[in-house]
């Protein structure tokens, strides 16, 4: 929830990459919560089949699909590549909003 | 101009109110061709008004099936790729120099005849396509699924050994048609307004070549050429037009010399008039220009001066032979009077009429006394019948005298009468340079005897003034004609050309008069072309800035507007961007990258248009000079497409595949690679079914996923890959029957359960959902039905059973469903 206190700040060269970590643990989290929840024991799984099963459990394809895309997206902008840019603000602040907006369907399927 | 368009114009002449404007009618004229402008403006035709409603023509779609090549490029011996006709993506993946470029040229030169991105190659380089590995003929040959063609169409390019790139030959053999030319597939046109295949470097010269050659690319997609060339009929019948006016101007200006010449040389009123007839820097006043032309008498004011001459000319003097039998009838008459005066033949007359007066009174009051001197008796018959003979001698003398005085009479009249006043035109000589006085003074001498009584007087008069009047008037005659030859001379040659010339002028004159009318209809054309431009350009445009939009990722240049501008010459396409928010004048400013993606932005809508006969899509390395990690963009713009065209990309690296993969696009991935003697193998990496059935045998891998949850979502996985290989089935059977595409995927859409799809892939049918079971237990076995029913009923209610039998189970009965 801190996300959104960094979507508009660029002034640190550093801020896109730590935007898109505290992006992806936000998921994170808020996936390890509808798990154990709804389906225990898949939070032990890896995120590639966390993600595979995530539109079975979330209730909305799209959504799903969105969020898997988002994740692996910011996990590749959290790390170095060479030959790669970080990732320009429009397209951060797009990723962490289908990160938020899974977290907030998470929020209504856990409460 | 086809129907539809003249329709649009049509309308829009309606709409515009301008229907009513005399010029409206070229406008529709224009719209038929050149020819009927001329004969609306000659007024032998008018155009036909266009249909009601021309039948909007909707393409039939086509989609791509099996691709064959040999002997062409980097393929040596056949080699199949094995494309699936329908919407979805394929991408075709090879190292640089595997040949998978060639299948992308294989297919434009199957179609096109030619490759754009050899067009500027070297000879040398055009020469080395065949393939070194093959001894037998290149050829090209696709399977091209056709809306309402009951099996596919096959389209082949064959060379025969030896011959050039250019010499190949084609064919399209239609299903239960003889094989013709490819011109039978009608995709001339479209193959230029709608372009499917996009290579990196053609979408690179495209943006080098300038906005105008954009504008060339872009332009014909707008169906709008026509009102260009309705435009240039106009223009030609405008300019020719002007041309008229101009000849007439040039041919006038060797005339204007002559005429000053004349006028200066002879001093011609007729030259002076018509030199302010065509005056410069003013209308022509052709009307005066004819008068002076055909000028005579008849038209007063026009060629006076050679009036007035030829006046003089034809003057008519007293004729002296004339004037001497009157004097000479004049002198005699007076001398017969003069011999009968104071005889007894005047005296004779009086006592006629006395005896004559006595006779009737006898005649009255009978015989009786003389009543003048009184003596008895006188009157008797005796006195009378002496008297009658008296009276008769008397008569004849006083006729003699009557006689002398009656010829005396006639004579001063006829010499009186040939005294005219001088004639009206003797006092025009000074206006047309004649020395009139000599004769005038004569003629004024001679007319003073008009008023002569006296015979003898009147004889001298006559014999003194006429001979100087006779040879004033004569010597004035002669000037006069003299002078008419002159200038009747100097005009004639100049009057003909110039009556030629007027022919000429006329018909300029008439010409320049539709001018205005013309101009009016070429000024509204245009205006109606720039209106019609941006609204059927306007949808275009939106997509060319939302493709921008997921294709720019890095860049920080915003499309904000693409308009098509201008015409001839001056024919644009303005992109209009801000760099970070502010303005920037597009092309300059953009990176090598950027322009690409600009370029694919604007092309795709193209290649994507509903009025475009072809449902594929041919892309080749699109991924070239893109920044490295921004190929997702890519990868989501070819998503969009490939959910109604069939999408197939080459390409030379896995940056595509892998953003495909990691963003879950479904999508078919094609490798290629080459061995030794350009030997081709395919194979398929990933499609849906694969894709679908790696997920779920990874998911049933996963040791630390619950068992509750692994029973539900693996069977899940197991259906898709099921539905894919059932989508495919119906897409190849109905395809290649012909049905329009749209249908076929509408009947896919429809079928929302895994038991009517796969009525609808084994039957063809989708109310057939109660045969499937005997269809696999029949064709497969009970172990078919079995993972038929567990993909079906897993999702929901989970699955019992052992996930890896599930997964390869459904592997099986993919793969026996697709090979039949």
């Amino acid at each position: 929830m801190k996300l959104l206190t960094w979507e508009g700040e660029s002034t640190a060269g550093l801020w896109p990459r730590a935007a898109a970590l505290l992006g992806r643990q936000a998921l994170e989290t808020s996936l390890r919560r509808l798990w154990t929840l709804k389906a225990p024991g898949v939070e032990e799984c890896s995120w590639q089949a966390q993600l595979l099963v995530l539109p079975a459990f979330l209730g909305d394809e799209q959504l799903a699909e969105d969020a898997a895309h988002a994740w692996s997206a910011l996990t590749r902008a959290t790390h170095h590549h060479a030959y790669e840019l970080p990732p320009t603000q429009e397209e951060l602040a797009r990723w962490l909003s289908d990160v938020q907006r899974t977290i907030h369907k998470v929020d209504t399927l856990t409460n | 101009m086809d129907e539809s368009l003249q329709l649009a114009v049509h309308k829009e002449l309606a709409e515009s109110g301008v229907l009513d404007e005399d010029w409206s009618v070229l406008v529709i004229a224009a719209c038929e061709d050149a020819g009927m402008v001329e004969d609306v403006l000659g007024g032998s035709a008018a155009p036909a008004p266009p249909l009601e409603e021309a039948a909007e023509l909707r393409p039939k779609g086509a989609y791509l099936g099996p691709l064959t090549v040999q002997g062409f490029r980097g393929i040596g011996d056949e080699v199949t790729v094995d494309l699936q006709p329908g919407p979805g993506l394929t991408l075709v993946v090879g190292r640089n120099g595997s040949g998978k470029s060639s299948f992308a040229e294989a297919l434009e030169v199957l179609f096109t005849g030619d490759s754009k991105r050899w067009a500027t190659r070297t000879k040398v380089w055009k020469e080395g396509w065949r393939n070194l590995h093959h001894a037998r003929a290149a050829q090209v040959q696709a399977h091209v699924f056709i809306d309402g063609r009951p099996s596919p169409t096959v389209a082949k390019r064959q060379w025969a050994d030896e011959a050039a790139l250019e010499e190949s030959t084609a064919t399209v053999k239609a299903p239960s048609k003889s094989p013709a030319g490819l011109e039978a597939l009608e995709w001339t046109e479209a193959l230029t307004a709608y372009r499917p295949f996009l290579s990196y470097n053609e979408l690179g010269s495209m943006l080098e070549g300038g906005p105008s050659q954009l504008y060339d690319a872009l332009a014909p997609i707008l169906g709008l050429e026509d009102i260009s060339l309705a435009q240039k009929a106009l223009a030609v019948a405008r300019q020719s037009r002007e041309n008229l006016r101009k000849q007439a101007k040039n041919d006038l200006l060797p005339l204007l010399e002559k005429l000053r010449e004349t006028s200066e040389g002879t001093n011609d009123e007729r030259a002076r008039a018509c030199l302010d007839a065509l005056g410069e820097g003013q209308a022509w006043d052709l009307e005066v220009l004819e008068s002076q032309l055909v000028g005579g008498p008849k038209d007063p004011g026009a060629g006076q001066q050679i009036s007035i001459l030829q006046q003089i000319a034809t003057l008519v003097a007293p004729n002296p032979a004339q004037i001497k039998d009157a004097s000479t009838s004049l002198r005699n008459a007076v001398a017969n009077v003069e011999a009968v005066a104071g005889t007894e033949t005047e005296r004779a007359s009086e006592t006629a009429s006395i005896l004559e007066e006595v006779l009737a009174f006898h005649a009255a009051h009978g015989d009786g006394d003389c009543p003048v001197c009184g003596s008895a008796d006188a009157l008797g018959a005796g006195w009378r019948t002496r008297s009658e003979a008296q009276l008769g001698e008397l008569r004849q003398a006083a006729q003699a005298a009557d006689r002398a005085h009656e010829e005396l009479r006639s004579a001063i009249t006829v010499a009186r009468d040939l005294i005219h006043a001088p004639p009206a035109a003797l006092p025009w000589c000074d206006e047309v340079g004649l020395d009139g006085a000599p004769a005038a003074q004569a003629w004024g001498e001679w007319a003073k005897g008009k008023g002569l009584q006296n015979a003898p007087a009147l004889a001298a008069h006559l014999e003194d003034t006429a001979p100087a009047l006779c040879s004033a008037v004569e010597e004035l005659k002669k000037r006069a004609a003299d002078e008419a030859e002159r200038l009747q001379d100097a005009w004639r040659p100049v009057a003909l050309e110039l009556t030629e010339w007027l022919g000429e002028a006329r018909e300029a004159e008439r010409a320049r008069a539709n001018v205005p009318l013309i101009a009016s209809a070429e000024k509204w054309l245009k205006k109606a072309e720039n209106k019609f431009r941006t609204e059927r350009f306007g949808p275009i445009r939106d997509q060319v800035i939302e493709l921008w939009k997921l294709l720019r990722q890095q860049s920080n240049v915003r499309l904000e507007d693409v308009t098509l501008t201008g015409s001839a010459t001056r024919r644009a396409v303005d992109v209009a961007i801000t760099i970070d928010g502010a303005d920037g004048s597009a092309l300059g400013v953009m990176s090598q990258g950027e322009l690409h993606a600009l370029a694919l932005s604007l092309f795709l809508p193209r290649a994507t248009l509903p009025q475009s006969p072809f449902r594929f899509l041919v892309i080749d390395d699109p991924v070239q000079s893109m920044d490295p990690s921004r190929v997702d963009g890519l990868a989501r713009v070819l998503e969009k497409v490939a959910r109604d065209r069939q999408v197939i990309v080459f390409t030379h690296d896995d940056r595509l595949p892998e953003a495909v993969r990691r963003l879950n696009i479904p999508a078919t991935v094609l490798g290629v690679t080459r061995r030794e003697n350009s030997v081709i193998e395919i194979r398929t990496s990933q499609d849906p079914v694969t894709r679908s059935l790696k997920d779920a045998r990874s998911l049933a891998a996963t040791q630390e996923l619950p068992a509750n949850v692994a029973r539900r979502v693996v069977p899940g996985f197991c259906r898709a890959a099921l539905e894919a290989a059932f989508i495919r089935m119906i897409r190849t059977r109905r395809l290649a029957k012909g049905i329009a595409h749209a249908d076929v995927e509408d009947a896919i859409n429809e079928s929302t359960t895994l038991t009517t799809l796969a009525a609808l892939a084994l039957f063809d049918d989708k109310g057939r959902g109660g045969d499937v079971m005997t269809h696999f237990n029949n064709k497969y076995g009970g172990w078919a039905w079995d993972v038929f029913m567990r993909c079906k009923e897993g999702p929901h209610q989970g699955f019992g059973g052992n996930l890896h039998d599930l997964v390869n189970g459904t592997e099986n009965l993919a793969r026996k469903l697709l090979v039949t």
